[in-house]
């Protein structure tokens, strides 16, 4: 059997040119930055982390007078899930007891983390492989910033962090990327290794330590001293333009050379979650992560990318339990996200 | 690579045997390793440290094994026991364990590790980038008053001088950037 579709065909560009389309599903620039005359979080007493916190809020107020900023323990529990599962704050920054906040502008394309590893990782989000709008919304907003604080930095090692793997730049770019298509042809194990040889991160959807689930990574600098944060930022883009090329091709080949492995595994996960009456979030996104590739590839009716993209955050514990207005135990999610799914899948059809 | 004091076990760590100058490198098992370094601490010389998987934890990861490479080389030389940042306090030996510095001023207190540990982590020594300005005025003041203060304990007062009126100029600067902000 033949199809006969070019992966290419629904591709978008970004101001820069480079193919972004869905496979870039978005990117994230982050600058930690520290308070000279303050431990860092993991040191200090909930007394230091407070007054940190006072000081943060006092410059935010000043400087992006339109931000949210909000101690994390202010938020119910759900709300903090819904944080962190819309990627604006880390696992450790929920967890983190006394001082720990966060800002973020109505448009969530900034959001501030305050008293997670380091005092301040000031994070700007953009579409696609945008790193360099990210990159550059942030900086402003920490050029603003500090008029108001005062920065551990020193000319050798530029901004002082609690782990030295972050001094210098204090810059992380990371594009996270939906690498289905590699995965199938059996590649994303030499893409990775590859990326790691050039000395850059590659993580699960979660961040550190977490596994690719729904093949979505992210591929990030390791080096973040000795280059300066233009050059950093153009590299990471770079490389990652050339990951979803290379995502591109072996969607190319799925098509041409194998398509039935890529139709069964989209009739698969179709049927799953069509019949399925217990899902957890995990195994949910591997098959959404199907669904979305049969999307981008218009493989399926009724069913967008962007469609996809929106279960994949509305099926997880904290967007689920918000979604239904009550909080539930493990069990009872797994039942009512497989409902929820059942609802949303019901009238998609494979055309081939 | 087999032990080479009971050449029966691969391999897993390396110690040193004797002292300075005829000090010999070995390659040894985990358990070898141990009965050296109880047999040098019977004996009153520093002990060689295993580095991971000896007491029964998982094998450090990467950023562990690059801390831990540091403080291999340059541990050698100054005790573990030795404290300290002199502004929070924590032990050399704490900061290992949790891969985590105690405030911006530990990069001072174990500049001989992090030289290391920081190359080891990034290939480069030398920030290239932002320069935030306010920030590197603090900084320029503080090197100019610990040099103000070792010329007048040293009593060369004309560098005092010079010193003194460069950390003036300084002052008059920020003082001007302050009224523009």
């Amino acid at each position: 059997m033949m199809l006969s579709l070019d992966p290419g065909v629904h591709s978008k560009k970004t101001r820069a040119g480079i193919p972004a389309d869905d496979i870039a599903m978005r990117c994230r620039v982050r600058l930690a930055r520290n308070l000279a005359d303050e431990r860092f979080p993991d040191w200090a007493t909930e007394h230091d982390r407070e007054r940190v916190f006072g000081k943060v809020r006092e410059a935010l107020h000043a400087e992006a007078p339109g931000f949210r900023v909000e101690s994390v323990a202010a938020f119910e529990e759900q709300d903090r899930d819904v944080l962190f599962e819309s990627h604006l704050i880390s696992k450790d920054l929920l967890e983190r007891a006394a001082g720990g906040g966060v800002a973020y502008a109505p448009d969530s394309s900034i959001c501030v983390m305050i008293n997670e590893e380091d005092h301040l990782r000031i994070q700007g989000f953009s579409a696609g492989l945008d790193m360099l709008g990210a990159w550059q919304a942030a900086d402003a907003l920490d050029t603003r910033l500090e008029r108001h604080l005062d920065y551990a930095w020193t000319p050798k090692l530029g901004y002082l962090t609690a782990c030295p793997s972050n001094v210098g730049t204090g810059l992380r770019a990371s594009g996270m990327l939906h690498l289905l298509g590699l995965r199938l042809v059996g590649e994303i194990e030499s893409v990775v290794r590859g990326l790691e040889r050039m000395r850059l991160l590659v993580r699960g959807i979660g961040g550190e330590g977490s596994e690719a689930a729904g093949q979505i990574y992210q591929i990030s600098n390791m080096d973040s001293l000795g280059s300066d944060e233009a050059a950093i930022v153009r590299r990471v883009t770079r490389i990652c333009a050339e990951v979803v090329q290379q995502e591109y091709n072996a969607r190319a080949r799925l098509i041409q050379e194998s398509p039935m492995v890529l139709l069964d595994c989209l009739a698969r996960s179709l049927s799953v979650l069509q019949n399925a009456r217990l899902l957890a979030t995990v195994e949910a996104l591997e098959f959404l992560s199907a669904m979305r590739l049969g999307a981008s590839l218009r493989l399926f009716t009724r069913l967008k990318v962007a469609d996809v993209d929106k279960l994949i955050l509305l099926m997880q514990p904290g967007h689920l339990q918000k979604g239904m207005g009550t909080a539930l135990t493990s069990d009872e999610r797994d039942e009512r996200r497989s409902e929820f799914l059942r609802r949303k899948m019901a009238s998609v059809r494979l055309k081939c | 690579m087999k032990c080479e004091m009971c050449h029966k076990a691969e391999a897993e760590t390396a110690i040193r045997k004797g002292v300075e100058a005829d000090a010999q490198e070995l390659y040894v098992c985990q358990a070898c390793a141990r009965k050296a370094a109880r047999r040098d601490a019977a004996a009153g010389t520093q002990a060689p440290v295993p580095q991971s998987g000896s007491d029964g934890m998982p094998p450090a990861p990467l950023m562990g094994m690059i801390l831990d490479a540091a403080f291999e080389i340059v541990g050698r030389a100054i005790s573990l026991s030795e404290p300290s940042c002199p502004v929070c306090g924590i032990l050399r030996d704490e900061y290992r364990k949790r891969s985590r510095l105690g405030c911006p001023a530990c990069y001072a207190a174990f500049a001989k590790e992090l030289d290391t540990a920081v190359f080891e982590l990034h290939r480069a020594t030398q920030h290239v980038g932002k320069t935030p300005e306010k920030a590197k005025a603090a900084w320029q003041r503080q090197q100019l008053e610990n040099a103000l203060n070792d010329a007048v304990q040293g009593q060369r007062y004309e560098e005092a001088i010079a010193l003194r009126d460069q950390l003036k100029k300084l002052a008059e600067q920020e003082g001007r950037q302050g009224e523009a902000v």
